[in-house]
């Protein structure tokens, strides 16, 4: 059972399973949202008043940059996401920065959540929470497809109610 | 005896509950009455508050009489509550995790107690009887345990051996030896020789939280600690204490997720540790340090140590031997990385680390929960990463910090392969003998209506 690797984060088997990349899509919406009106404001500061266009065009193109990165950012924190179904527990990773992987053994499972917000269901994206006893186990999948998701459950919960170990 | 029929919480409980209210009711009006009253103050406080005990007496008449509670017919405890929205809570006795008899100062008094029954759960898991006299209490408490434990209903208090009484001069020297105490007791010192060599007299506002703030936290734990004592019963252990209002908690056996060994600085040099504990359910939001959390507020560690091989059988504390984390780990961690280990065991996981506090966690390998792996941007500059055991909410946390990367993941999977193995063999009903069948419905601890 033990897999001898050299990376504390290698998957099990072949590799992992990616979440969708329409995550990143609804993501840099919500970014795209919050952050575009401000840059809206620069540019449109900047065109109105003629003293302070400089200044206000600097910081609508350094906003702009801030943007970009914040773009490129979300690709890769997506992209970081990796989920793998074993014969007794599954594994979930995330994170470029604090590198992150939970083992959840399948009979510790107390329930599952399935959610999504406005811009995830138009989407269709939904995250995907498995939560046990344990307060700090945090086992979330995000981008996964509905129809993926709902038979993810299902399977986790077929699995949960064979392997059950009370607490 | 609770029986089949329904019974009720005694009739002095609306009284009570109102009776506690007037504890902050009492300075709100003092502070409250506006200047022009000021001559009638009394007459305002007695109408005031003669009307506010009115009215909550008769309300919490109203809640009395609509709660009532009793053993259903699959022998698990139901209680039915609330006056304009009912509720039906349904407490499946297998999965009780600790249960708890509270008698706070009034209840003291009138000879009270609240009886707090935990389930395993998210928020909101334990359910609250009370008032009851605190015979009936403990007669309740003896039959939920029996029942629980799969026994007669009948077979009445479990006999307890008193294992630990802390001495209450250990206790208060204890508390003051702390480190977080002596340290603002030292600032406040400085505080005050500063003044006194200046006699500048505003530094002394300082005083209020450098030496108000350990004497609050001193006190508190001294007023919840006081008498504390640990016995042992076939119902599990018992533990609490108290100078003004005493709880005491019943853990039963195997509700153990996780306890901890923590030597403050100051308390190393006598040899003295305090245990803590996770069990499962027993946690309330922003309650340190509660009773239930802490198995002994302070002992001497060979007596701890025995305590401990008698929770968790076969396993010997002092017999762990601790891999040290490697020779990077020092650039990450450098003050306490002469402290970090990991042992292992055939029954448990262990973790040491801390300075100031050295922290000695134990997990059994059948509580495992999950396990997670993580690694910080410097970690993975050094080749570490940490591994963590996830159990139960409570003040213990088991964290390998700063193993090797590669080790750290081939730690986590044989934790998991044994706490597969040994979880086969753990029965929930503790004196049955035989595991539960698996009923694949998990978490319905409280059954509520919907």
């Amino acid at each position: 059972m033990a897999t001898t690797t050299d990376d504390a984060f290698a998957p099990p088997e072949h590799a992992w399973q990616p979440v969708s990349p329409r995550l990143a899509t609804a993501r840099r919406m919500v970014t795209g949202l919050v952050m575009g009106p401000v840059l809206a404001a620069l540019v449109v500061g900047a065109v109105v008043v003629p003293a302070g266009r400089t200044w206000l065009a600097l910081a609508a193109l350094g906003w702009l940059v801030l943007m970009a990165w914040a773009w490129w950012l979300i690709g890769r924190r997506v992209r970081s996401f990796g989920f793998a179904e074993r014969d007794d527990d599954l594994l979930v990773t995330s994170g470029i920065m604090f590198r992150r992987l939970v083992i959840v053994p399948y009979g510790r499972m107390q329930l599952v959540d399935i959610r999504a917000g406005p811009i995830d269901r138009w989407l269709g994206v939904v995250t995907v929470q498995l939560h046990t006893a344990a307060a700090t186990t945090d086992a979330t999948i995000p981008g996964l497809r509905p129809d993926e998701a709902a038979d993810l459950r299902d399977r986790l919960a077929a699995r949960g109610e064979t392997r059950s170990a009370g607490l | 005896m609770i029986g089949t029929e329904r019974s009720r919480t005694h009739p002095i409980t609306p009284v009570l509950s109102a009776g506690r209210s007037l504890a902050w009711l009492v300075p709100l009006l003092l502070v409250a009455t506006p200047e022009e009253l000021d001559a009638y103050r009394p007459l305002v406080m007695l109408v005031v508050g003669g009307l506010w005990l009115a009215v909550s007496i008769a309300w919490g008449y109203l809640a009395w009489s609509h709660t009532d509670f009793g053993i259903d017919g699959a022998g698990d405890l139901r209680v039915d509550s609330g006056v304009l929205s009912r509720q039906e809570r349904r407490v499946v006795l297998s999965r009780l995790q600790g249960v708890e008899v509270a008698t706070p100062l009034l209840g003291r008094v009138f000879g009270m107690a609240e009886l707090r029954i935990e389930v395993a759960g998210g928020r909101d898991s334990h359910v609250s009887l009370k008032y009851l006299t605190q015979e009936r209490a403990q007669e309740v408490r003896a039959e939920l345990l029996a029942l629980a434990a799969g026994v007669g209903r009948d077979a009445g208090e479990a006999p307890e051996v008193v294992l630990v009484t802390v001495p209450t001069g250990d206790l208060v020297l204890s508390l003051l030896m702390r480190s977080e105490t002596v340290l603002l007791l030292a600032v406040s010192i400085a505080v005050v020789a500063t003044t006194v060599a200046t006699e500048e007299l505003s530094a002394l506002g300082l005083l209020l939280i450098t030496g108000g703030l350990p004497l609050i936290s001193v006190f508190g734990e001294f007023s919840r600690f006081f008498g504390f004592s640990l016995a042992e019963s076939p119902d599990g252990l018992r533990m609490g204490g108290g100078l003004v209002g005493v709880t005491r908690q019943t853990v039963p056996p195997g509700r153990v997720q996780a306890v901890e060994l923590a030597e403050p600085l100051l308390w190393r040099r006598r040899g003295w540790v305090r245990v803590n504990l996770n069990v499962a359910g027993g946690q309330q939001e922003g309650e340190q340090g509660r009773v239930g959390q802490v198995l002994l507020p302070v002992a001497p560690r060979a007596q701890a140590v025995a305590i401990l091989s008698r929770i968790l059988p076969g396993v010997d504390v002092e017999g762990l031997v601790f891999d040290p984390a490697p020779a990077a780990a020092r650039r990450r961690a450098w003050l306490q990385w002469r402290q970090l280990g990991v042992a292992v065991d055939s029954g448990v996981l262990a973790t040491r680390r801390g300075w100031i506090t050295r922290r000695t966690a134990l997990v059994p390998h059948a509580r495992t929960q999950s396990v997670t792996v993580v690694q910080g941007p410097w970690q993975r500059r050094l080749g570490l990463a940490t591994m963590q055991v996830d159990t139960t909410p409570g003040p213990v946390a088991v964290a390998a910090l700063h193993r090797g990367s590669a080790q750290a993941r081939r730690m986590a999977e044989e934790q998991l392969a044994r706490a597969a193995q040994a979880r086969l063999g753990v029965p929930e009903r503790w004196l049955s003998g035989a595991a539960e069948p698996p009923t694949g419905r998990e978490p319905s601890s409280d059954g509520r209506l919907p």
